[in-house]
């Protein structure tokens, strides 16, 4: 399971989420291991049957005023027993002030209380956003992403099996690269993201020549930040015997981060253009997401054809006149 | 050279399955590979060609296979033929 500073969260988001931290310094130490959000009202409220209290809690203005509406002994007491819990860290909201007890007892079993300006909605969404992103699904896989009419292709295959030069081919043709060698792919809402393991440009080793600088080179249309991955293309090279695909009609699939994509298994000899081949795969792609798939077309018409000439032989044998 | 004449037995004759089929072994073989349907003469060994055929289900085709193992490669060819692709 994936754990987040609180400390690294707070220094990240300090001025976007206008963060303010009410306890001390080292309140801070501590580790986010569940990117869920909790409000509790309840817990507040007296009652800790299923209290998340492993989740970051969120105060609202209605907590807030709860809290006021209470005995000073009874808010002692009752947020006592809250903080018991080994809570990660309480937000609060629209910069409301918190009771002096509060931040007192929170100092005392060492839970920050942080608050900021953002209404509750609002803020609720945007860390809820933002933990999503860090505690999201990642990998880095070795292969080249590359965008062509909007679709994601993800080049893999062994070094030296040609991914570089096709993506540079590609992008000569006037499509986009996004990362060259290292691909970070991140799971986010269902979509598997692909950018670059570095955020410094988009580099590119050519056998032969050396580093070049694909921006500089083509132009900002040849780059792109990143994408989402639609399809993964596997060049390999090319053996006799080996099964490729030959009509069409079955997809094959492969699981990344637990997301399901198809791939293609590209056989690739010397002297092949792969990249006209890439960009009939990006096109064939679009035509199966509108509901067009020429391999089902064309056994359907060779079917009915077939269907057809076997009722005429018939007829001609029964025909005795 | 060998050459030999079925006739295609499954009801839906010569369809994308075996076609994909009968590509898929021939293509093991180094011999070449023909197949004749009257004024129609395709590589057996490519699946358009194949398919471009339109044979169906009663029409005689002559195969034709050219090379070091011409045997073995008409021999189960003709077997996919006589066990009608697996089909009915």
């Amino acid at each position: 399971m994936k754990t987040m500073q609180l400390k690294t969260l707070f220094h990240e988001m300090k001025d976007e989420f206008s963060l303010n931290l009410l306890t001390k310094q080292s309140t801070l130490e501590k580790n986010i291991s569940n990117p869920y959000i909790n409000r509790p009202g309840l817990a507040l409220a007296g009652y800790f049957e299923r209290f998340s209290y492993d989740r970051v809690q969120i105060l609202g203005e209605t907590e807030i005023s709860y809290l006021q509406s209470l005995k000073p002994e009874k808010l002692y007491d009752r947020i006592k027993e809250v903080l018991t819990y080994d809570i990660p860290a309480v937000f609060i909201t629209k910069g409301l002030s918190v009771p002096d007890q509060v931040v007192f007892l929170a100092n005392e079993m060492k839970i920050p209380i942080i608050t900021t300006r953002i209404t509750t909605n609002k803020f609720y969404y945007l860390l809820g956003k933002y933990l999503d992103e860090i505690f999201a699904p990642t990998k880095t896989i070795h292969g080249t992403l590359v965008e062509l009419f909007g679709v994601g292709i993800l080049l893999t295959g062994k070094s030296g099996i040609g991914k570089s030069e096709c993506a540079l081919d590609l992008v000569e043709r006037g499509r986009r690269l996004i990362a060259d060698d290292a691909v970070k792919i991140v799971l986010r809402d269902d979509v598997l993201m692909g950018t670059s393991t570095n955020d410094y440009g988009h580099f590119m080793e050519v056998r032969g020549v050396g580093l070049i600088d694909v921006e500089r080179m083509f132009g900002i249309h040849a780059v792109r930040v990143q994408k989402r991955i639609d399809v993964q293309v596997e060049l390999m090279p090319w053996r006799d015997n080996l099964d490729y695909e030959r009509i069409g009609l079955t997809d094959n699939i492969v699981d990344i981060l637990g997301k399901k994509i198809p791939i293609i298994y590209l056989p690739v000899s010397p002297g092949k253009n792969i990249s006209v081949v890439i960009e009939v795969i990006a096109m064939n792609y679009i035509l199966k997401t509108y509901g067009y798939e020429a391999a089902k077309e064309y056994t359907a018409r060779l079917q009915q054809d077939l269907k057809n000439k076997a009722k005429m032989r018939k007829l001609r044998m029964d025909d005795k006149e | 050279m060998i050459k030999t004449k079925v006739t295609i037995k499954n009801k839906l004759g010569m369809h994308a399955r075996p076609a994909t089929m009968l590509v898929k072994a021939a293509s093991k073989y180094r011999s070449d590979f023909k197949i004749i349907k009257g004024d129609m003469e395709i590589n057996g060994k490519s699946i358009m060609g194949v398919m471009t055929l339109a044979a169906e289900q009663g029409s005689e085709l002559e195969l034709v296979a050219d090379g070091v193992d011409e045997e073995h490669l008409i021999k189960e060819i003709t077997t996919m033929f006589e066990n009608k692709f697996d089909e009915e």
